[in-house]
């Protein structure tokens, strides 16, 4: 018998071991090592595959109330077994079950093959393109496009909301929303204290999705169906955000996202198939234009969670007081994960902007908003202490803390990568022509915003 | 050193349902009660007999677990099933609510101060202990939350003289945390009990812990120091002795009076018990030894007991029927 959970190991075994880890989900993180080593020891022939499928969610993630069953299940479907499967199909006959494979990449995962293929990170990422590319999958993006899209979206409504907030009470604190972990936790445990103060601009993830399955497809001349569009995050919070429902799009059955893999689980994909770096052949990223004058591989401001902080720093100060922003000082307060930035003129204060990271920050962080105490006008909240180059699907070490050495040597490599603001790219000018119709056309708002649906659990 | 339990008083305290804990203030002049009532009252002597001074009966929406006075005794911390902690703070003989602290999923199962005033940790059937700080202007923040139980955690105590803190749990084990770098990480799990471990305290120099369980014992516990001739694991701290054979039930509560350093117990056979310290044991193997006995102390289960910090031998008891006693401690020795 399982003691943590009273459930035979047997039975477990019997369902699947997904059902395991969708089970130990929503028990939280700690009860999930203890089924999981009891599952072990009990059937030591599992433990090859079962490792991968270790599902590490944020503490945001972590009570019952945040993820259901269901959603728990389809979380753990998206694994290994999942695209070799895909890929499977691929190579049988019957064309009508055939998928063009889609990888899109968060920049935040290259720094990770960076350092485990020692290389700098433009060649890793050719290398893991190239890898790709070997096993049946036919293009691979960078994220950062989308990423883009969040950032200027973000942008804009913080003026907006800047400008309304005499009138508006629920305008100024703004939260940034790229974090599906905040978000979840937020609609679902915190509400509307919260809710109505998180910028509506969908996350990276989701513009991506939109990107390929709408964009992408129709370019090439396919339907959302035909492309099964895989995401490369550093953490496992992003698997929920790709079953998000009002991303499924339920009458045609289609996922603008279909699985998210870790980059420990790519990591774990290549080690599977014997492959190593020096033999896997280079390939060049793809551009969903399909051709671009590549100017090699920049990244965003920042200190690698695509720096919505400091875009929308600049953009304020620039937008709303004419100023020019070069230098951002950030000055940490209780932890290194509650930090500040402030714009001054003339001893006054005109910007007062956090980045808060962490489960224990976001506490105080809203135990402030309960008081009316927040004096910022933006705050950064992402679930993961040491922001997304930390995640759980690439930076879990010893005792389910952050292996700092690699943490560091990440955000070392993710430095040394040029920055381009997303304001001067102009792939992304292009395509709010082509593929949105204009800044403020109902197909942007509709592809780059969203709602938040508050259903408290409790 | 065979001794006497004499009671001085019983009072009627939480109408209709568990008076679930009781706490003296650093004074030893009040005593704070709780309850499945909800409520919390604040007892002091007038004359003789112990009377209820005052009633905080809007704080919570369910049971009120456990009550913890500041070091300062100007605040009063109510750890509740509703999931909020309370801070009370005292203005001459009235108490008002001054901040309530949210986050736990579920009901918090205890409060504890720092003796230093600054932090306070609650734990949580929601498996988690939360590290909060107060800063000069009464605001409350959460510092750390640290997952290291793998059930329902009973009860936080703080370390008489260090910034250290132990946690009790459902998954039968005692859990030590301290600050490392910005955060709080536990550093020693103590294992030994074969169930639920409902309380702790530290002795008056804090170099031993007793524990209370499920499997009606009490084991006192030990850090062994570098050189001890044992290897320094993250296990630094060994069980040195056992009281087994004693309870007829599960013990709730254990308390270690600073002053003279006696043990007592909260049993759920309704009996409390006060034991003693063999002066001649080796320290490093201590034994205790039972020197008084109130079988029939409650009518029902008792859920606590505290010593009074200023009056020695004073010791308050609570139970499942509402009510708590005042007892008078005595020995020959």
């Amino acid at each position: 018998m399982c003691q943590t959970h009273s459930l035979s190991c047997t039975h477990l075994i019997n369902c699947g071991l997904h059902l395991l880890s969708c089970m130990c989900l929503v028990w939280g993180r700690m009860n999930e090592q203890i089924c999981f080593d009891n599952l072990i020891h009990a059937f030591p022939q599992v433990k090859e595959s079962t490792s991968v499928q270790q599902v590490l969610l944020s503490a945001c993630l972590s009570c019952d109330g945040c993820v259901s069953e269901d959603e728990g299940q389809r979380i753990s479907q998206q694994n290994l077994e999942e695209i070799n499967r895909v890929l499977a199909l691929n190579k049988k006959c019957d064309t009508s079950k055939h998928k063009i494979l889609v990888v899109s990449v968060c920049p935040q995962s290259l720094p990770f093959f960076a350092i485990k293929f020692q290389l700098d990170v433009p060649a890793a990422a050719k290398k893991l393109c190239g890898f790709l590319k070997s096993v049946g999958v036919l293009y691979v993006f960078d994220t950062t496009v989308a990423a883009s899209f969040s950032i200027l979206e973000s942008q804009r409504e913080f003026v907006q909301r800047y400008r309304r907030k005499h009138h508006d009470s629920n305008a100024m604190p703004m939260f940034t929303s790229s974090c599906p972990g905040w978000i979840r936790y937020a609609e679902r445990v915190l509400g509307s204290l919260v809710t109505p103060h998180i910028c509506t601009a969908r996350s990276p993830q989701q513009i991506m999705g939109s990107l390929v399955k709408d964009f992408f497809a129709r370019q090439q001349k396919l339907t959302p169906d035909q492309i099964f569009h895989v995401v490369v995050a550093p953490c496992f919070d992003k698997k929920l955000e790709a079953v998000r429902e009002e991303f499924y799009k339920s009458i045609l059955e289609i996922r603008d996202v279909d699985c998210v893999l870790t980059s420990g689980e790519i990591l774990h994909l290549m080690e599977q198939s014997k492959v190593t770096v020096e033999e896997v052949h280079s390939a060049p990223l793809d551009h969903v234009f399909g051709e671009t004058t590549d100017p090699g591989m920049t990244r965003h401001e920042g200190r690698g969670s695509e720096g919505f902080l400091e875009h929308i720093f600049k953009h304020a100060a620039k937008e709303l007081f004419g100023l020019d922003v070069q230098e951002i000082v950030y000055k940490t307060l209780r932890n290194r994960d509650f930090q500040e930035v402030a714009l001054e003129r003339d001893g006054e204060t005109l910007l007062q902007f956090a980045a808060v990271y962490g489960f224990r920050n976001i506490q105080t962080l809203v135990h402030r908003m309960r008081k009316g105490k927040v004096p910022y006008q933006l705050v950064e909240v992402l679930s993961c202490p040491g922001g997304c180059l930390s995640g759980r699907g690439q930076a879990e070490g010893e005792g389910g803390r952050p292996d700092r050495t690699l943490v560091q040597q990440m955000e070392e490599h993710y430095s040394s990568l040029p920055v381009r603001l997303p304001d001067t790219n102009p792939e992304v000018q292009r395509l709010y022509q082509d593929w949105l119709d204009g800044h403020d056309s109902p197909h942007a708002q509709q592809c780059l915003h969203t709602q938040y649906k508050i259903r408290l659990t409790v | 050193m065979k001794g006497a339990l004499e009671l001085l008083q019983r009072v009627s305290a939480h109408a209709d349902a568990c008076c679930w804990y009781v706490a003296w203030n650093p004074a030893g002049t009040l005593l704070a009660s709780c309850g499945g009532d909800r409520a919390i009252r604040i007892w002091g002597k007038e004359g003789d007999s112990w009377e209820c001074k005052s009633v905080l009966a809007d704080g919570h929406q369910r049971t009120v677990r456990k009550v913890a006075w500041s070091p300062c005794g100007k605040y009063l911390a109510s750890a509740s099933f509703d999931a909020t902690t309370c801070i009370w703070k005292k203005t001459n003989d009235d108490f008002e609510s001054l901040t309530v602290l949210e986050g736990h999923e579920n009901e918090v199962k205890c409060v504890a101060w720092a003796p230093s005033g600054n932090l306070l940790a609650t734990c949580s059937r929601d498996k988690s202990v939360w590290i909060w700080e107060v800063d000069e202007e009464d605001e409350y923040e959460c510092v750390s939350v640290v997952n290291s139980h793998t059930q329902d955690v009973k009860h936080v105590v703080w370390h008489p003289t260090q910034e250290l803190l132990a946690s009790a749990s459902y998954d039968n084990k005692v859990c030590i945390y301290k600050e490392e770098d910005d955060d709080w990480e536990c550093r020693a799990t103590l294992e030994g009990h074969e169930s639920t471990v409902w309380s702790l305290a530290f002795d008056r120099e804090g170099r031993r812990l007793a524990s209370c369980s499920d499997d009606r014992t009490v084991k006192i516990w030990k850090e062994s120091t570098p050189g001890d001739g044992e290897s320094s694991t993250d296990e630094s701290w060994k069980c040195v002795c056992t009281l087994s054979g004693f309870h007829g039930r599960a013990v709730y509560d254990v308390a270690w009076c600073r002053l003279t350093g006696a043990l007592a117990t909260a049993c759920g056979d309704d009996g409390v018990r006060v034991f003693r310290e063999d002066p001649t044991a080796d320290p490093e193997q201590p034994v205790f030894f039972m020197s008084a006995h109130v079988p029939k102390a409650h009518g029902q289960d008792v859920n606590c007991v505290s010593w009074n910090p200023k009056e020695a031998g004073l010791l308050a008891t609570c139970s499942d029927n509402g009510e708590f006693a005042i007892w008078k401690y005595s020995s020959d020795s």
